[in-house]
């Protein structure tokens, strides 16, 4: 009987000794790799940009930096999940002491990081760099007066139409309202559409619409005072609606296959979209040569030619981090390497230098200078900042909007649920709202 | 379980007490494992379940640091009393009513089939009804989009051909899409635990049915069918458990069908008010969604098994 | 090897289930009576159902797969134009086609795609074998054994089934960041290891398939407790163990959320996370880059499951299995 209870003892201590030993590499591996020496101080960069091949990856431009700035080595990793988790993670890391010294965070981000406790105030050290970046991308990583970081890119909201096709129905990019109704109206009668009701962008794109004549988002004394239906929105509820109801827009969700077949086919030849997108309307629509243009918006929603945002981001420093001015030293080099970054894909916030159009996408919009193009809608954005918590507010209109869409609901609900989940998400974290 | 009282006859000249030495000495590596990996968690979550999170100093942007604050059964009566929360749940109960059974039983069929012997080699249907199962979920889910999709899908494409225009992601219909997706990929795996069953049936046991005059069938129903009940009961179960937790089909399928909500089941809801995509947002909540709807799942599961016994007695 | 003892106990058993056989047989052979009498070989009708049935379905679930295979040799303008049924390019090109794919799923993976699947590969082998035999373990002792606490041991199991397991997942990130755990191989190893589900199968195969007489007549001849466990019972439950593993395989392997909170390394990531993380992105175009990583992907889990193949038709242990 005993020899038995020994045998069994034996295993599953060693069992036990194994784990130990596996446990013993792992946490060995782990320590080692957040050392510092001496006064080289190492910071670790989280960042999401696409890394795709042909592009400058990120490690490379990194590299640069790492070989002429041998005290300040940068260790950039790129996180692969979605946005959504990644806050998540950025908290957990925050709590557990283990966050990144910088991290990319949308703009719409940026309030509910800080509201979070995941930034690190670092106006001192910022500041100096102001002058590197447009000054509407620097003020949205801006809160209470204080600064957590510099931005990197921006999404403007433009205008993306085939010209060819255009011409072929007798329109032209539409100025007014009642231009875009009527050419909407005439291209639908061809089977074709210049506009588009995305479902699924509803809480960035339809935002970001109304946003170009005022904001959502205001705060007085200290309280949030929260109008989502403004008359950017009511000019861009009654537009849509007008649209959907005449079967005039296309309906699918942007990131549904058959957005990219709508382009690929024809069907669908104009469509606003942030400027992020020319690069994927350009994939989407089979690349190469074509007679595809940017434009910028027309007054179509009271906006009087100015446009709102949809998406960009900027790096932040992450609360706990030791090295401020090191980080923020290394982040005003890599944000102003436009070239390299106009690769990932971006349209820059840095104003150092003049971003050129890839060759890919001169040849695919016709040889126009795109860059230029959406340079300058970035430029002449209207104010508008987000909430804490605006990530609820964007799913709920999202929600919505699936309705407008399908004809089961209405295009003005998207801004009252988006009035109503404001309210109850600032509530919730009890924070001062003005009634 | 139902097993229990048939096998569980004592282990003649076994004492107690080493029962319980040698019973606890292999039963020690996963529960220690378990307690680490379950346990521990599932005591965060609910002692996390009577907390919020909110930001302390009020104002526009708060402290900048969010503060963890006794809510009491706050979160529990949140839950309790969202008509999110319900719908979800009546749609994933409505989802396996509809799902389980059919996937059960095509899958108890299959396995029936291959375990017959009348169709010889069967290495290749084996291989091919367990496939899916391989696929990593989200991965099935986009294929599946893609075959969903009016314009691109030859399935739709070859639908519309012969008169039958389908939208799959049109009203309800958009249900029977996703319990498709389900289906695909568990079949062929419940299949694989049934054939199992059906090939620790003691080949001597039927080779005596047929000598005896028993049919193919009658072997089926009465000796095979008898002996992977054990199997097909605890698939069922599972498949109950693993439906009700319904998340990863309805997550992707949101690409395509902007109107599945963040809380269009509730475990969406619980990972989106945990990520903050749904307010009042956070862990505490979070928690209390998810010990709810594993207190509902726990009732539906012991309602099945009641059920199912007093059908046995009868 | 205890192969005297083995010889004995097998004949023991196979005289008590030719018992037991001859019993049930001649419980169907009553029902049988009544019946017409048949030819034991299937009619042509019965066999033709049969091959179309079975036929039918591998259609269906293999269906998705051919044309995902399709769709990994295509650009994302083709994906969405041309024919989902067959190649977007001629025969010629598909080898150009397929390389362009390759080179763009490298790309985005950063040419680690191998190396994430070899990590997926050791993740999913440790964490299966550990929890194969940790399962079956405590499925032996809870079907075999009765030692104060199983009751609820075995009741607080069933009831972590109930548990979302994605819930669990920032909880255990917290603890394992505790224990310094966070960023190693461990931290992905050891949730993947614990599975209720595996308890539970473990468990209903021990009640099933390991006789008490067997563990008696062992007893008696003088064997050890864990000497009976290893070289008798995990032999009866070899093809459980199968199952088992498997089912901890193909779950470590398609976790996603775990890693994806555990690890920061790029060297330690296994395939899914890299594969979710190109298909998360809303900038991401190259479905068809995605799907070739998919099916890659998939690979490793066919050769294995081919492989396995072989324990599930043996019925090594059938003969002295017990209803």
């Amino acid at each position: 009987m005993n020899t038995r209870g020994k045998h069994l003892v034996a295993g599953v201590a060693s069992l036990a000794v194994m784990a130990l030993a596996l446990a013993g590499c792992g946490s060995t591996s782990a320590s080692s790799s957040s050392g510092s020496k001496d006064e080289k101080v190492e910071i670790t960069y989280l960042h999401r940009l696409p890394d795709k091949e042909g592009m400058t990856k990120v490690d490379e431009i990194v590299k640069k930096w790492n070989a002429a700035n041998p005290n300040i080595q940068v260790k950039a990793t790129k996180y692969a999940g979605e946005a959504s988790n990644m806050m998540k993670k950025l908290e957990a890391d925050v709590k557990a002491g283990t966050a990144p010294d910088l991290a990319q965070l949308g703009y719409a981000e940026v309030p509910e990081a800080f509201t979070k406790g995941v930034l690190e105030d670092v106006t001192a050290e910022a500041d100096q760099y102001k002058k590197d970046f447009s000054a509407g991308a620097y003020s949205l990583m801006q809160l209470n007066g204080k600064t957590f970081g510099l931005p990197q890119d921006g999404g403007p909201l433009v205008y993306y139409y085939n010209e060819a096709a255009f011409k072929e129905l007798g329109i032209d990019v539409p100025k007014t309202q009642d231009e875009l109704l009527a050419s909407a109206q005439k291209a639908a009668a061809a089977g074709k559409y210049i506009m588009s009701f995305q479902a699924d962008e509803a809480g960035n794109m339809l935002t970001g619409l109304a946003g170009a004549s005022s904001p959502w988002y205001t705060v007085k004394s200290d309280k949030w005072n929260v109008n989502t239906n403004t008359d950017g929105s009511k000019a861009v509820a009654d537009v849509f609606q007008k649209m959907i109801d005449a079967k005039s827009a296309f309906v699918n969700p942007r990131w549904e296959p058959s957005f990219d077949a709508a382009l690929k086919d024809g069907k669908l030849i104009g469509t606003v979209g942030a400027a992020w997108e020319a690069p994927l309307i350009m994939d989407s629509a089979g690349g190469g040569e074509s007679t595809w243009k940017v434009a910028q918006l027309g007054d179509w929603f009271g906006n009087k030619g100015k446009t709102g945002p949809d998406g960009g981001s900027g790096v932040v420093a992450l609360k706990g981090t030791k090295h401020k001015a090191e980080a923020m030293k290394f982040l005003d080099w890599f944000n102003t390497q436009v070239e390299d970054l106009t690769t990932q894909g971006l349209i820059v916030s840095a104003t150092t230098a003049t971003a050129k159009t890839p060759d890919a996408w001169s040849k695919f919009y016709g040889g126009q200078d795109v860059m230029k193009e959406l340079v300058a809608a970035n430029n002449n954005m209207g104010d508008f900042n987000f909430i804490p918590g605006y990530s609820a507010v964007g799913a709920a209109m999202k929600e919505t909007a699936a309705k407008a869409a399908d004809g089961s609901g209405k295009v003005a609900d998207i801004f009252s649920v988006a009035q109503t989940t404001s309210v109850d998400t600032l509530k919730n974290l009890k924070l001062s709202v003005a009634e | 379980m139902t097993a229990q009282k048939h096998t569980q006859k004592k282990v003649r000249g076994f004492s107690t007490k080493r029962q319980n030495i040698t019973g606890w000495a292999f039963m020690t590596p996963f529960a220690v494992l378990f307690s680490f990996v379950f346990i521990l968690p599932i005591g965060w979550a609910i002692y996390s379940s009577f907390f919020r999170e909110i930001s302390e100093g009020g104002g526009a942007y708060g402290g900048g640091e969010l503060v963890h604050k006794f809510v009491g059964l706050d979160n529990f009566i949140y839950a309790a009393t969202s008509d999110k929360f319900w719908t979800g749940v009546g749609r994933v109960v409505l989802y396996t009513v509809i799902q389980v059974p059919f996937m059960i039983i095509s899958a108890l069929a299959l396995a029936m089939l291959i375990d017959s012997y009348i169709v010889k080699h069967v290495t290749g249907f084996r291989l091919g009804y367990f496939l899916p199962f391989a696929i990593p979920g989200v991965v099935a889910s986009l294929i599946w989009v893609y075959l969903y999709n009016g314009q691109i899908s030859p399935i739709a494409k070859g639908l519309a051909a012969l008169g039958i225009p389908v939208n799959f992601y049109s009203g309800n219909i958009v249900l029977l899409s996703m319990a498709n997706i389900t289906t695909w990929t568990y079949t062929g795996y419940n299949m694989l635990i049934f054939l199992a069953a059906l090939q620790a049936i003691p080949h001597d046991l039927y080779e005596a049915a047929r000598i005896d005059g028993a049919n193919g069938f009658q072997i089926a129903m009465q000796v095979k069918l008898p002996s992977v009940r054990g199997a097909a009961l605890l698939a069922m179960l599972l498949s109950i458990v693993g439906t009700i937790q319904l998340f990863n089909e309805p997550q992707i399928m949101q690409i395509a069908d902007p109107g599945i909500s963040k809380s269009y089941t509730p475990m969406m809801m619980a990972l989106n008010t945990s990520q903050g995509s749904i307010t009042p947002s956070g862990d505490g909540p979070a928690s209390a969604i998810a010990i709810v709807m594993a207190i509902i799942a726990g009732l539906l599961a012991m309602v099945y098994i009641m059920a199912e016994r007093k059908v046995n007695e009868s | 090897m205890s192969t005297v003892q083995n010889a004995q106990m097998t004949d023991k058993q196979r005289a008590r289930e030719q018992a037991r056989a001859r019993r049930k047989a001649e419980r169907i052979r009553a029902k049988a009576a009544h019946d017409l009498p048949r030819s034991m070989q299937p009619s042509k009708p019965v066999v033709g159902l049969t091959w179309i049935i079975l036929v039918f379905a591998l259609l269906y679930f293999l269906f998705p797969i051919y044309w995902a295979v399709i769709a990994s040799t295509k650009s994302p303008s083709e994906l969405v134009s041309t024919n989902g049924l067959w190649f977007a390019v001629g025969p010629g090109e598909i080898a150009n086609a397929v390389a362009k794919n390759y080179a763009s799923l490298l790309g985005w993976t950063q040419n680690r795609f191998w190396q994430w699947v070899l990590n997926s590969f050791i993740y999913s082998g440790v964490s299966a074998a550990v929890g194969t035999v940790i399962a079956v373990m405590a499925g032996y002792a809870t079907a075999k054994f009765d030692f104060r606490g199983k009751g609820v041991a075995i009741g607080i199991v069933m009831g972590c089934m109930l548990m979302p397991a994605a819930l669990l997942t920032i909880p255990q990130y917290s603890i394992f960041h505790s224990l310094h755990l966070t960023n190693t191989v461990l931290s992905v190893i050891i949730p993947c290891s614990v599975s209720p589900f595996g308890f539970f199968l473990g468990r209903v195969y021990a009640q099933s398939s390991v006789p008490n007489e067997l563990l008696e007549a062992a007893r008696i001849d003088g064997a050890g407790e864990a000497r009976i466990f290893f070289t008798m019972v995990l032999r009866l439950l070899s093809p459980a163990m199968v199952t088992i593993f498997l089912f901890l395989f193909v779950g470590a392997w398609n976790n996603f959320l775990l890693p994806l909170m555990m690890l920061t390394d790029e060297s330690l990531k296994p395939i899914t996370l890299g594969l979710y993380g190109m298909a998360s992105l809303a900038t991401f175009n190259e479905k068809g880059a995605l799907m070739m990583g998919a099916l890659l992907g998939v690979l490793p889990l066919i050769v294995l499951f081919l492989g396995l193949q072989r324990y599930w038709q043996s019925g090594l242990s059938a003969g002295a299995v017990k209803e």
